[in-house]
């Protein structure tokens, strides 16, 4: 068995940026004895026994679902996106945006090709309400397509809508509301039930 | 040993134009016989327990009820109908068991061990689409006694090739029979179902909002989700307000716990397949995998209170995914004989008396002979009635004989 089997050494992932911080804030105030590390090129910090890997936000899924992190902290629209099965029991409230159908102001033509960063729920979302449109999937600056005809329509997180307004395209449809979720490997609640468990209600108490 | 074994079998990375179909993988020596002993250590643990080995055709005609028909490889036959690959054996050996042994005796215990293949799984380690299962099955009979048989058996298999797991039953007829309770059908059921099933809150939440189901409902299935643990699982789950097949199921639960008589988890809240199983659902963790490495439960005939298809034998019987208990035995491995260089059948019967693999000299040409001899790290000669350190000298003579 390797050294780790047998430990109870908790490992999360979280996911690199903003939501790390916030993150680590909540996990915090719910007892883990986490702190935000100073800057530098690491990737894994070891907090007071706890092992914290920092992730671009769509690897947390696959760490978690792969066992390799017990749990961790993701936005729900990527966690939708994996289209992972893993446990998700609380919702923390921060991080808030939504994946919505946007299109320039004015455009009524009919939708033939969608750009997304999110290919899945788009695609989703399309069947759904019966349109049958190719999804072409983009890494960044999704509007870009819109404006310059890439694409009849794209499907993108939306917070504030400043740059919607500022490009002149409109909100059409709202895909999917997001916030940050806890995740937990479907095993690791099991087995680490005596760390996990209690982490889940004292984060259910305080949000 | 087995190190040595490994570096003579190097990967070849040059083989571009030879690769294989993705989730489908070669099983080189080392790791083929460790499979093989797992096998026949698993499969003699089934046969001291009575069950019997049977094989079923790897062919099937396509049933767009089997219940992974959607995951299925197809074919098409001579005559244009379409068959299906081997994706489940339960299913296989429950028709096995209908065909053939229709009247019994019951209980009939079977085993099997085979490939199974299907179309949609990811190609992540454990999740192969060309993967092999070591079971059994149960059938005719239901109650705690055979609930607990299994467990016994499944924990005894995996002792029987030491890996110490830990065994979680629940039952999906649980969660559908409170759904059922509070009237709920179609799509809303299908949707509490997998929220509850993978203990998402906020989906419960939203599912709930969606549907305009009533708060209480709510409080119940959140209350639900956390219904995982030890023994006072079944205890808190007792204190809700239960319909009476949600009670059928806890007390499903109860009997088998307390006829198996040992420390067991339980999780309320699985629900997965919730429309195939009839009754209890297992599966088995080993610290440190993420991926389970058994499962099973209790399938067809009438489950308390339910509507079934009544056609259907009933049973109940668990799979070992042969891959990914290789994957967790691979961290233990058995050393294996020493092989040796026979020259000539009374060399081999030599090796064979001894307890050593023969591996038969194949040309009279000493130095291609002593050359790989020493890739292999074969040290010994078995020639005649004797053992002889390896040499070219010994392989010369014996060379000058033959000629």
């Amino acid at each position: 068995m390797s050294p780790d089997t047998l430990s109870t050494t908790l490992t999360l992932a979280l996911p690199k940026g903003r939501i790390f911080e916030e993150a680590v804030d909540l996990l915090k105030r719910a007892g883990l004895p986490l702190y935000i590390p100073e800057k530098s090129r690491a990737l894994r910090h070891s907090m007071n026994g706890v092992q914290v890997l920092e992730l671009r936000n769509q690897d947390v899924p696959v760490y978690v679902d792969l066992g390799v992190a017990d749990a961790g902290v993701v936005g729900k629209d990527v966690l939708a996106e994996s289209g992972r099965g893993i446990y998700e029991p609380v919702d923390l409230k921060f991080s808030a945006c939504h994946l919505s159908l946007i299109r320039e102001r004015g455009a009524a033509g009919p939708i033939h090709r969608v750009a997304s960063k999110y290919p899945r729920l788009t695609r989703e979302y399309l069947q759904q309400r019966g349109i049958s449109a190719e999804v072409v999937k983009l890494s960044g600056n999704i509007e870009l397509a819109c404006l310059t005809g890439l694409a009849d329509a794209v499907v993108d997180l939306v917070q504030t809508g400043s740059t919607l307004r500022a490009n002149n395209l409109e909100e059409l449809d709202i895909v999917l509301h997001s916030t940050a979720r806890l995740v937990v490997n479907r095993t690791a609640l099991k087995l680490k039930r005596e760390q996990l468990r209690p982490l889940i209600s004292r984060l259910r108490e305080i949000i | 040993m087995s190190y040595v074994r490994t570096s003579f079998w190097p990967t070849n990375d040059r083989c571009g134009a030879l690769m294989l179909p993705e989730g489908t993988r070669d099983v080189l020596p080392p790791e083929w016989s460790q499979r093989e002993s797992l096998r026949q250590k698993l499969s003699a643990y089934f046969t001291a327990s009575g069950y019997h080995g049977v094989d079923v055709p790897t062919l099937e005609h396509q049933n767009p009820l089997h219940p992974q028909d959607s995951r299925a490889f197809k074919l098409t036959d001579r005559d244009g109908s379409v068959l299906s690959l081997r994706s489940e054996f339960t299913t296989a050996i429950q028709d096995l068991a209908q065909r053939r042994f229709a009247l019994g005796p019951f209980p009939l215990r079977l085993q099997y061990a085979g490939r199974l293949w299907l179309r949609a799984q990811a190609s992540e380690l454990g999740r192969l689409r060309e993967f092999t299962q070591v079971g059994v099955e149960l059938l005719g009979v239901r109650g705690p006694r055979a609930d607990a048989e299994l467990l016994h058996v499944a924990l005894g298999a995996l002792r029987a090739v030491d890996v110490e797991a830990q065994l979680e039953i629940g039952h999906p007829g649980f969660v559908d029979g409170l759904l059922e309770d509070h009237h709920i059908t179609g799509q809303a059921r299908q949707a509490l179902h997998r929220a509850v099933d993978r203990k998402s809150g906020p989906d419960l939440t939203a599912a709930l909002q969606e549907h305009h189901l009533p708060a209480k409902l709510g409080t119940l299935l959140h209350a639900v989700m956390d219904l995982y643990g030890g023994f006072e699982v079944l205890e808190q789950a007792a204190q809700l307000p239960l319909g009476q097949r949600a009670r059928a199921a806890l007390s499903e639960l109860q009997g088998a716990s307390q006829h198996f008589g040992a420390p067991l988890l339980f999780d309320l809240s699985m629900s997965r397949r919730y429309d195939y199983y009839t009754g209890f659902t297992f599966r088995a963790y080993v610290a440190g995998h993420a991926q389970q490495v058994l499962g099973g439960g209790r399938y067809g005939g009438r489950a308390e209170g339910a509507q079934a298809d009544s056609s259907q034998l009933e049973g109940a019987g668990f799979a070992i995914g042969l891959e990914r208990l290789a994957h967790i035995a691979a961290l233990c491995p058995s050393p294996s004989a020493e092989a040796v260089l026979a020259l000539g059948e009374a060399g081999v019967r030599l090796a064979h008396a001894q307890g050593l693999i023969a591996e038969r000299a194949w040309t009279d040409d000493p130095a291609a002979l002593l050359n790989y001899a020493q890739a292999r790290h074969i040290t010994r000669v078995a020639s005649g009635a004797a053992l002889l350190p390896l040499s070219l000298d010994t392989l010369a003579r014996w060379a000058k004989e033959q000629a």
